[in-house]
């Protein structure tokens, strides 16, 4: 009232800009921080959310969201001293549990006050680009607690201390090691990795290191590779009960490199339990341990490949030198194919089937395989067993399995051509013998041979089938012209087309007089229906079946070569014949004659003749009688011929030479084929390509291709350039 | 009928409103409900037991909380004439349901949907350069040196210059910042590109280009981005330092720098786009800012112009025909252009050097051009193809680009720029400083 008395004018200010109650910011932040308090001292109850977040908000919308902002860090910087002082007057192992608790309050605490502020985590933080509330409360903490001097280090020594007691076979508080591990996740990737992972990975490495040299000195390879085996699993286990997921593979990387890596070449050669070892002891289970803890580390599996290829390489050479197994040949491949079996087996169950293990089983096959250069015959020869008699009774699926094992040998060969000429032979002989046991199996297996070599390689195997069933058609086809032939001798004929068959020059014997007439017979009928023909007599190749009275009467039936046939025939009329009689009547060859001979009367059981004087050998004075005292228990009985199976040295150069010249055209086919396309071509590149063209079939020796090339230029096929002397030039 | 057991009581400012912990779940846990139920403050407990069926009071304006109660019911934003949207965007912004506001505003993005919403004047005095959608849904405008920032309620921000240069380009990095490309004062180092708080306006980095380790002043023009974090922006020095310069978001360092070759021009380029199927740039130079058009498609893999097309040396038609802009439609293999009739042209992306195939879809414009014509701009939306022409922008649909909806607003002269984001529309017109806002409304009820 007085002033207006006074009319005392004031001018005021156009518009009073509302202040508000300039200590507001200061009270309404007392009021929060009391809140924070009470949060931190579990004292929450009495707080009245919305009145807190009310007031938080109006702190921001009235701009003091630094004040707040600042408000915050020290009151909780403050409160975490608190905390870090408790924590560090905590005794013994309680440290962890205290550290646990306060952590797990502080994250309580941390979420509510982030609530209350949640307006300024929303608007005020992002503009002002300043840490939100949550991620600075786990910063305070990482920088107050975690990183304070007395915690660091005691917190690191504690958690180093419980894994090694875990370790070493005690039972620790895996929860609250778990729960210490995820706080120092949660503070950030770098803070576990600085102040756990590293000195862990360290510490476990030394650890690792002292125990695989405690362990390599007493364990041998299988124990030691199953304690390393433990010790990872352990690790593995756990990170998955309480450390980060992340780190798996860097702990698991200080084991293999401690424990498998830094040992490895002295576990494989262990005496008496390395790798050799297992391998001759066929010890699946550590061989498979070894592999899958020697796959982890660089360098292991192909340590593992390299011993085992040497390994094998060296019992495969003693395998297939060794002077004894060569002796059967049978014995022989049943050896190799057992090897490889073991190997497959071995690849199979330990080596989880790795190619690349297949792989060197192979190349160590086709290395110490070849090193026999009779290796083509005895494969030859072990087929012709089994397709003989050893299939007999054998289900159609093992008769495959057996092939194919076969045929798995086969591909190492080098030398298949090889392989075939024995093969023509050994199936020549059965087929001309009937001795084969099954049809299908030899079919079956020609088949593999052609999808595996192509069609030029079987074709005279198949024109082999094809003359067998084509003689039994003329056959029928010659008895039906001849039915007065029905009485007497059955003769059976096989045509063999010449080229198709291994043909063997020799010398037809003088058959008895009333075969010769009925082979006439056949002659005359053949001819007369295939014009242009010419028949030759194998009569080294023939078999027949005769019928005998002995002594005291008793028949048999004699299964014999057609050699022995004539020879027996000769005694219808003579009761003694000496040696030189029977061969001036047979005119069979000395050799065969006297095998034939020796078949008969010096082989116990089949001694239908006797001989005088007694000895296991042939001579040219020795005289022969029909054995009268010949008892047998079996009506039929087969006198085979005393045959060499396997090759005799002479022999075997001669196959080999054959081979050598069949050999010579097709190098130079290739040659001439090459040059065609390519016109133009130097030396070595012709020698490699004729190499890469051959391969199928056998290796070609370059000198022999050498050979060849210069035959052929001499036949101009080719020539020289007159430039540059290494070149060749197509001459078409 | 049992007993509600979840019933909830509030009271707002005076006003008691009930509902279900059920309904305020639907806030989430990042609002002031989440944490107002969460266990730590115990409000539950008090809740369930008997006789104490208290109720919780909160000290704001009871209306709006009616809407925003609403919203978290149906789902369905429903503002009374009464309530002022800025007063329930604060209130949203209390409770931190802005995004479900936001999200209840308007639908998902349809051209044929489209609803104008609101147009906004400002106070620029020179014409509008380019507009910009954010990814929120908010925008900025350049209008000569000065950008003006609007949020998704279109709330105006601070406006943004960078040494009040000419701005050329402008691009959102997210809802939080905004590059500017701008021309530079000579000899000063000012202008060039700088990054900038969308909300505050504050300069954030200013980015450099260096040649020979020397930095040197810079005009930046066209702006484009990649999803890998990159930033392209066209670039002019004094000397011979044209091209396109690449920066990385994160760090804001220059990373590569494409210089154009001799005729071909990259560094005043009209326009950049980011090939995320080839991983290329698209760089259309185009007439009448160069007397001819250049477009192209850099690797910077290879440092390679792996596709290009000119019409240097094209026979002129009568009418005149020139490309006015391009864009790349990486999924017909193609780049679409369109001339000053409005006719949209198509050069495939397969064949280097072919020629434009222009569809017949002439519009009779001749004669009623407008005295200030804007050039004609493209965009490309989810398949759908808008063109800016004078006062409209037309909608084409389908396999064969089928005009399907045109919108117009016969209100600030002709349209110079668009940008389609958050899933809105905005159109910039260029004689009054105007932008209108186009955006699907929310599905029908049924």
């Amino acid at each position: 009232m007085s002033n207006q008395k006074k009319r005392n004018f004031q001018i005021e200010a156009f518009k009073h800009r509302v202040v508000v109650d300039p200590k507001y910011a200061e009270k309404t932040w007392k009021i929060l921080e009391h809140a924070i308090h009470e949060i931190y001292n579990h004292n929450a109850s009495g707080l009245s959310f919305e009145e807190l977040y009310r007031n938080a908000y109006n702190m921001v919308l009235h701009k003091f969201g630094e004040k707040l902002y600042s408000g915050l860090v020290t009151t909780m910087t403050a409160h975490l001293k608190e905390i870090s002082k408790s924590i560090e007057a905590a005794q013994g192992d309680l440290f962890l549990e205290e550290l646990n608790r306060k952590w797990n309050d502080h994250n309580k605490a941390l979420q509510m006050i982030r609530d209350i502020l949640m307006y300024m985590d929303r608007t005020y933080i992002p503009n002002s680009r300043k840490t939100p509330v949550y991620e600075l409360g786990l910063n305070l903490w990482r920088d107050n607690i975690i990183h304070s001097g007395k915690i660091q280090s005691r917190l690191l020594s504690t958690l180093l201390e419980l894994v090694h007691r875990e370790r070493t076979g005690e039972v620790i508080d895996r929860g609250l090691m778990r729960n210490t591990i995820k706080m120092l996740m949660d503070l950030g990737s770098s803070v576990y990795q600085d102040d756990f992972e590293k000195p862990f990975l360290e510490v476990s490495a030394e650890f690792y290191k002292v125990e695989s040299q405690k362990f390599i000195e007493c364990c041998d390879c299988g124990d030691y590779l199953k304690k390393a085996e433990i010790r990872l699993n352990e690790e593995i286990e756990r990170i998955a009960h309480y450390l980060d997921v992340k780190s798996e593979a860097k702990i698991t990387n200080v084991v293999e490199k401690e424990m498998i890596a830094n040992h490895m070449t002295r576990l494989v050669h262990m005496e008496n339990s390395g790798l050799v070892n297992m391998l001759l002891d066929d010890k699946y289970e550590d061989l498979g341990r070894m592999y899958n803890l020697f796959k982890r580390v660089p360098n292991g599996l192909s340590m593992i490949r390299d011993v085992m290829t040497s390994h094998l390489r060296e019992t495969g050479k003693q395998l297939v030198t060794d002077a004894e197994s060569s002796k059967d040949p049978v014995e022989f491949v049943q050896r190799l194919l057992d090897e490889r079996d073991k190997y497959d087996k071995i690849i199979c169950q330990a080596f989880s089937n790795a190619k690349t293990f297949q792989n060197a089983l192979n190349s160590s096959f086709e290395y110490f395989i070849n090193l026999n250069s009779r290796s083509p015959e005895f494969i030859s020869l072990f087929v012709d067993d089994k397709l003989r008699k050893g299939l007999k009774g054998v289900s159609e699926e093992d008769v495959e399995i057996i092939l194919d094992k076969v045929m798995m040998l086969f591909r190492y060969l080098q030398e298949k051509d090889v392989f075939e000429k024995y093969y023509k032979q050994h199936l020549a002989k059965r087929l001309l013998s009937g001795k084969t046991v099954s049809d299908d199996a030899e079919r079956s297996l020609i088949v593999k041979l052609k999808t595996e070599c192509g069609y030029q390689f079987t074709s005279k195997l198949e024109g082999m089938f094809t003359d067998m069933k084509t003689s039994q058609d003329t056959m029928q086809g010659f008895y039906a012209n001849h039915p007065e032939l029905a009485e007497g001798p059955t003769l059976v004929v096989q045509v063999l087309t010449t080229g198709s068959w291994p043909t063997q020059p020799t010398i037809t014997c003088n058959l008895p007089t009333e075969m010769a007439a009925l082979c006439e017979k056949f002659r005359s009928h053949y001819l007369g229906t295939h014009t242009g023909r010419r028949l030759s007599w194998q009569t080294n190749m023939g078999t027949a079946d005769i019928k005998a009275t002995f002594g005291k009467g008793q028949k048999h039936e004699l299964n014999v070569s057609t050699y022995q046939m004539c020879v027996l025939m000769l005694f219808n009329n003579a009761d003694r014949l000496s040696y030189k009689e029977i061969e001036q009547a047979t005119e069979i060859p000395a050799s065969d004659l006297k095998r034939c001979l020796q078949s008969m009367a010096c082989v116990k059981g089949k001694n239908v003749l006797r001989k005088e004087p007694m000895s296991k050998d042939i001579g040219t004075d020795d005289a022969f009688f029909v054995n009268d005292k010949f008892t047998s228990k079996f009506y039929k009985v087969k006198i085979g011929t005393v045959v060499a199976q396997k090759e005799s040295e002479p022999e075997k150069l001669e196959t080999r030479q054959r081979v050598e010249e069949d050999r010579k055209p097709q190098i130079e086919a290739a040659i001439v084929r090459i040059m065609k396309s390519r016109r133009v071509l130097d030396h070595n590149n012709v020698i490699a390509e004729v190499t890469k063209q051959l391969q199928s079939r056998f290796l070609a020796n370059p000198t022999e291709i050498k050979k060849r090339i210069e035959s052929l230029i001499e036949r101009e096929f080719l020539e020289r350039d007159s430039d540059d002397r290494k070149l060749y030039r197509y001459l078409a | 009928m049992g007993i509600q057991k979840d019933t909830v009581k509030f009271n707002v400012g005076g006003r008691i409103f009930q509902t279900t912990a059920t309904t305020i779940a639907n806030a989430g846990r990042d609002s002031f409900f989440g944490a107002l139920f969460d266990d730590n403050w115990d409000l539950r407990q008090q809740q369930q037991q008997p006789n104490s069926r208290q109720e919780f009071f909160i000290d704001r304006n009871p209306d709006c909380f009616a809407v925003l109660l609403d919203l978290l019911r149906t789902g369905d934003l429903y503002i009374p004439s009464n309530v002022p949207e800025r007063l329930l965007y604060r209130e949203a912004m209390f409770y931190g349901l802005t995004d479900h506001v936001r999200s209840a505003k308007w639908g998902p993005f349809d051209g044929n949907r489209l609803k104008l919403s609101r147009s906004v004047t400002g106070r620029a005095p020179g014409d509008g350069t380019a507009i910009r959608a954010g990814p929120d849904g908010g925008c900025c405008v350049a209008h000569g040196s000065m950008v003006h920032v609007f949020d998704w309620m279109l709330e105006e921000h601070p406006p943004i210059n960078l040494d009040y240069q000419r701005v050329n380009d402008i691009g959102w990095i997210n809802a939080e910042n905004v590059l500017i490309s701008a021309c530079e004062r000579l000899g000063k180092g000012d202008g060039g590109m700088g990054l900038f708080s969308s909300s505050t306006g504050d300069l954030r980095h200013k980015f450099n280009v260096v040649h020979d380790d020397q930095i040197k002043s810079f005009t930046a023009g066209a702006l484009g981005f990649s999803p890998d974090y990159k930033i392209f922006a066209s670039c002019k020095g004094r000397s011979n330092e044209y091209g396109i310069g690449v920066w990385d978001q994160v760090t804001g360092k220059q990373m590569d720098f494409f210089y154009e070759s001799p005729g071909w021009y990259l560094g005043d380029a009209d326009k950049l786009q980011w090939l995320n199927g080839s991983n290329c740039l698209l760089v259309a130079t185009l007439f009448p800012r160069k007397d001819n058009c250049y477009i192209s498609l850099l690797d910077f893999r290879e440092k390679r112009m792996v596709w290009s097309w000119s019409d240097i040396g094209a026979p002129l038609t009568i009418d005149e025909k020139r490309v006015r802009d391009a864009i790349a439609m990486e999924e017909c293999n193609s780049i679409c252009v369109v001339n000053e009739y409005d006719d949209l042209g198509f050069i495939d992306l397969r064949i280097n050097g072919g020629s434009v195939r222009w569809s017949s879809r002439s519009r009779l414009l001749k004669g009623k051009l407008p005295d200030e014509p804007c050039y004609p701009k493209l965009a490309l939306h989810n398949g759908q193809l808008f063109s800016s022409m004078n006062d409209c922008i037309s909608v084409f649909c389908g396999p064969d680009w089928v005009l399907t909806s045109r919108l117009r607003r016969s209100y600030g002269g002709s349209i110079c720029n668009f940008s389609i984001g958050g899933d809105r529309l905005f159109a910039l017109h260029s004689e009054e400083n105007v932008f209108d806002v186009w955006e699907t409304p929310p599905l029908p009820v049924i």
